[in-house]
């Protein structure tokens, strides 16, 4: 059985720590023949098993559109390709719904005034490996993540996220917002790489995570790498507890703590799922959310 | 002292203990030999327990794998380096092979020939020796003990308080170069701080650095008992050289319930050498230890100065600078274990490169199961000067329990250049300009440092900003 | 019978900082009284520790509510007692919208399951009264909206929530004479529709015209240093707070 090394964290740190890289048995995310999937507009797209790879070449100027629904109990591969050419704009939704092993990965190349939207919702998952990659290579280039996850019982998930600004006045934004509950892992990391003549770019990047059991094990690793000097980068983390004025302001409108938990811990995946803009996202993420209680639902009654 | 024992024994070493995983590479350090080992040892009477531990460490040492992770220290020569100390009894004999940029430093912050001569490593014995002595006298009047740590040893009152925490905290299996300490470890400082007592005067290790011999594989071991505090300094603004471009020296502290001790450092060695210091403190309950660390010299260093809180409510707090200009690769941080409840940690770091040096805030929070209502902020800071150097942020936490509280915030980016206008509008040279900027940016070390160690800062901001403009 | 709000010999304080000293207050069922002084006095300290605010710790002294002490209570237990304050700056809640978030206030309050057609029929009433655009009850709670309009929403609460005891902290502050008037209205129509009482902290008389005071508490470095009528807060407009603060009570 081959093993393979994934997630490698693009400068390593203290080895004890454990984050510098993952290393899993190469078929359990799935065998057989590649299924390459190349749609030429917007796609809607379900992938329950197999080896994948979806190509997205966004032509000059051109808007494209994907929402990827990943489910399903046997092991998978996702391989996503995107090319956003001068002046395009690419959204890209992906809905994890695993009840098994998958290993995603997304490779973006980023041309001048392009932008990548990518917006990713994992849903539990038994072991979920996710590699996101932006290089922001053309002047004027934008990648904007929003990243969602909800982990429950011995789910395990592993992101490695890098932002690699070449281009002059490049940005980036990254934003991760998660719950962690029952006895589940999580390793998140993000990566901004400003090289040498990417003069101008901004980075941000920032991690809420809200634990809700005290067996949950969450790593953050965030790094900035510089090596020009007009940029502006940031990152910040918040792990843990939820900030003490809004939990006051909260309970004295008689929320009891516990409460105010479970409703934020709805409304950090919820803002995420909203931002898709795609209503069967919004049904299935609110559908897997449980007790929610959003208005829509609530007519219905 | 029996007590002394079963607290050290008792600490749960899996916690901080994190041993690396042998794997098969190069190793280096085959040159040294046991025969070496055990003539160091004859030079300085070891007691048996020492010429074991030497001569155990020394195995550790040729077992365990290079560090593979940071710097490159690939021009480190350890062999010829121990062998060197061996045989040339660790000074420069001659004022005249002391490098020219080391001596003009010298000339530029003022100081006598006298003391250059000695912080060069070269000539006798510097007469803060003197000093020493009355500050020694002084603090033992309150039962402290501040003496260097080889001689303690042999002193009977000292020596099994000494045994039962010497690299307990900081075993030789705990990377590479803590091994090689272990082996070839010589001088340093021993402070004991019996309960109660609170030092009013800082004690500073730098008239002891000076003394012939020590400062690259020194030790340094504080004891705090209960209730007691202190204020220890180490190294000074004036950049120290030894032809032997090695520090692997090892700081081990040992806070007490509701102890307070704060570690200051200034450490400017000379840009040929590699700073592979190890320092760690282990905080009681209600202890707190504060580090303010500055860091400016070196070729290569790695120092991550560990706080491991073991009792309900410790705290740590870690207040550092780096700066790393030409030639330099200066990879610095701090690393948090919460051990207990209701701990809180805090860091705050600034960092600045310029002409093409590379600096590196690396930094592990570690908060565990046990450690239910702890709270960590981390923030870290960093100025690139230009576009040929480097700035890089590698922060990690590791969060193992649902009621702790953890926030990191980080930034990086360049001066302004609307501060330098509005400055040099004010009649600032841009070079001053600059300099003021920099130095505003170092405050929050400065302001933590004794008034003459945060002049000697300022002015070494200044020499070092010198030139900055193309 | 037991007044509806007791508080004794109140002394509190923010990391050994004591900022309150020995206030004592009083405040009957229906009563409105006015909580005056210059800034750093310790009105929203005070307000904030009726409220059970863990920033600040009691040192000393108690707060009864409808006899029952209270001093150590989490606020969410004293909102269930009937105790709701209007912050000075409320603050923001992403994701969670204002229907949302008030349907499980009034579900906790009340301990009732709401029927969404009565809570959505009951919030645009109260919206109409406030003069808000219907569309706030579902954006996230206090995100994004300005000064004024966070102001309203803490009105709407208010309304909706239907307290017995209302301290309103600086509600008037920032807002313009439009603004004021519609707030004033909110205010009115809760003292119409509940009876409850009221403590006002505020620096000027607009907000307390169509209110009948019935107590002025005028506090400064943490004491009360003077106690009178309605005529109090009418003269410390006029004149000041100088000659209350400077001759002591």
């Amino acid at each position: 059985m081959e093993n393979v090394i994934l997630n490698r964290l693009p400068v390593p740190t203290f080895r004890w720590l454990k984050v510098n890289e993952v290393s899993r048995a190469e078929n359990e995310f799935g065998t057989g023949a590649e299924n390459v999937i190349q749609p030429d507009d917007d796609a809607r797209i379900e992938i329950t098993g197999g080896r994948n790879r979806l190509v997205i070449n966004a032509a000059e100027n051109s808007r494209r559109e994907a929402v990827v629904f990943i489910s399903g109990s046997e092991g998978k591969t996702v391989v996503t390709e995107v090319n956003a050419a001068a002046g395009a704009e690419v959204k890209l939704v992906q809905v994890y719904e695993n009840s098994g092993a998958a290993n995603s990965s997304v490779n973006a190349e980023i041309a001048e005034n392009a932008a990548l939207e990518l917006i990713q919702l994992y849903i539990g998952g038994a072991d979920t490996v996710s590699g996101i990659n932006a290089e922001l290579a053309g002047r004027c280039s934008k990648f904007r993540a929003d990243i969602g996850y909800l982990l429950d019982g011995t789910d395990k998930l592993d992101i490695n996220l890098t932002a690699r600004h070449s281009g002059k006045k490049s940005s980036s934004e990254i934003a991760v917002k998660g719950v962690m509950r029952g006895h589940s892992e999580k390793i998140f990391r993000g990566t901004i790489d400003f090289l040498k003549g990417a003069a101008g770019a901004k980075g941000k990047e920032n991690e809420d995570v809200l634990t809700l059991d005290e067996t949950v094990r969450s790593k953050t690793v965030p790094l900035i790498l510089c090596a020009e000097e007009d940029v502006e980068g940031s990152h910040g983390a918040v792990i843990g507890r939820i900030d003490e004025n809004q939990m006051f302001y909260m309970q004295s409108r008689g929320i009891p703590e516990d409460k105010i938990y479970e409703m934020m811990a709805r409304a950090q995946i919820a803002q995420i799922a909203e931002k898709t803009g795609d209503s069967e996202t919004i049904g299935r993420v609110g559908a897997a959310l449980g007790g929610g209680d959003s208005d829509e639902q609530l007519y219905k009654e | 002292m029996s007590e002394e024992k079963t607290k050290v024994a008792d600490i749960d070493r899996s916690l901080y203990d994190f041993r690396y995983e042998e794997d098969e590479r190069d190793f280096l350090g085959s040159g040294i030999t046991a025969d070496i080992i055990g003539a160091l040892s004859d030079e300085k009477g070891d007691t048996d327990w020492m010429r074991e531990f030497r001569l155990r460490s020394l195995e550790i040492y040729r077992r365990m794998p290079m560090v593979n992770w940071g710097p490159s220290i690939e021009g480190l020569d350890v062999d010829n380096i121990v062998t060197y100390i061996r045989t040339k009894s660790r000074m420069n004999s001659d004022w005249n092979d002391v490098p020219a940029d080391i001596k003009d430093t010298f000339e530029k912050l003022g100081i006598p020939q006298a003391e250059r001569e000695s912080l060069a490593g070269v000539g006798a014995q510097y007469d803060s020796e003197l000093v020493y002595h009355n500050v020694r006298k002084e603090v033992a009047e309150s039962g402290v003990v501040y003496t260097d740590l080889e001689s303690a040893m042999h002193d009977e009152r000292y020596a099994e308080l000494i045994r039962s925490h010497f690299m307990k905290l900081v075993p030789p299996t705990d990377h590479k170069f803590a091994a090689l300490h272990g082996a070839v470890w010589s001088g340093g400082s021993f402070v004991y701080v019996p309960a109660g007592v609170k030092t009013e005067i800082p004690l500073q290790s730098y008239f002891r650095l000076n003394a012939r011999g020590a400062g690259q594989f020194e030790h340094t071991l504080i004891i705090l008992e209960e209730n007691s505090s202190l204020h220890f300094i180490e190294g000074c603004s004036a950049p120290k050289y030894y032809e032997a471009g090695l520090h692997a020296g090892c700081v081990e502290l040992y806070v007490g319930r509701n102890a307070s001790l704060r570690y200051s450092t200034i450490e400017n060695w000379s840009k040929n050498m590699y700073n592979l210091n190890t320092k760690r403190a282990l905080v009681e309950e209600g202890g707190k230890i504060e580090w303010v660390s500055g860091s400016f010299g070196s070729h290569v260093s790695y120092l991550y100065p560990m706080s491991i809180l073991n009792g309900r409510g410790a705290r740590a707090e870690f207040t550092g600078i780096t700066f790393a200009g030409e030639g330099q690769e200066l990879d610095t941080g701090a690393k948090i274990v919460h051990n207990a409840p209701d701990t809180s940690s805090y860091i705050n770091t600034k960092s600045i490169s310029k002409d093409g040096g590379i600096s590196t805030f690396r930094s592990a929070v570690t908060v565990n199961e046990k450690a239910v209502g702890s709270k960590s902020s981390v923030s870290c800071e960093s100025l690139m000067l230009d576009s040929i150097s480097r700035s890089d942020t590698i922060p990690v936490m590791d969060i193992r329990t649902d009621k702790a509280d953890v926030g990191h915030e980080a930034k990086i980016g360049r001066i302004s250049d609307d501060t330098v206008f509005y400055l040099m509008s004010r009649g600032l040279s841009e070079e001053d300009a600059k300099a003021m900027i920099v130095r505003g940016f170092a405050d929050n070390v400065s302001k933590e440092l004794p008034l003459e160690y945060a002049v000697e800062m300022n002015n070494l901001i200044g020499l070092e900003m010198k030139g900055s403009i193309g | 019978m037991s007044q509806l709000l007791e508080i004794k010999g109140l002394t509190a304080g923010i990391e050994g900082k004591t900022l309150l000293h020995g206030i004592d207050l009083t405040v009957g069922a229906g009563e409105t009284h006015v909580l005056m002084g210059p800034n750093g006095a310790g009105k929203s300290t005070l307000g904030s520790v009726i409220m059970g605010s863990p920033e600040y710790a009691v040192s000393g002294g108690s707060i009864l509510f409808k006899g029952e002490d209270i001093t150590d209570e989490s606020a969410d237990k004293r909102a269930k007692r009937g105790i709701f304050l209007s912050f000075q700056d409320p603050v923001e809640i992403a994701g969670v919208s204002l229907s949302e978030f008030l349907r499980n206030a009034l579900e906790q309050l009340t301990g009732k399951h709401t029927k969404l057609w009565d809570h959505k029929k009951k919030l645009k009433q109260c919206m109409e009264i406030l003069g808000m655009d219907s569309a706030y009850a579902d954006r996230d709670l206090n995100v994004g909206f300005s000064g004024g309009e966070k102001k309203k929403a803490e009105i709407l609460q208010l309304l909706v929530l239907e307290p017995q005891l209302a301290i309103l902290d600086e509600t008037d502050s920032g807002l313009d004479v439009d603004a004021v008037k519609t707030v004033s209205a909110g205010i009115e129509e809760y003292k119409r529709r509940t009876g409850g009482s009221l403590i006002v902290i505020t620096h000027n008389t607009r907000i307390l015209d169509a209110l009948k005071v019935d107590k002025t508490h005028i506090l400064a470095a943490g004491k009360t240093v003077a106690e009178g009528g309605a005529e109090l807060a009418g003269d410390v407009i006029e004149h000041g707070f100088e000659r209350y603060i400077n001759g002591g009570k």
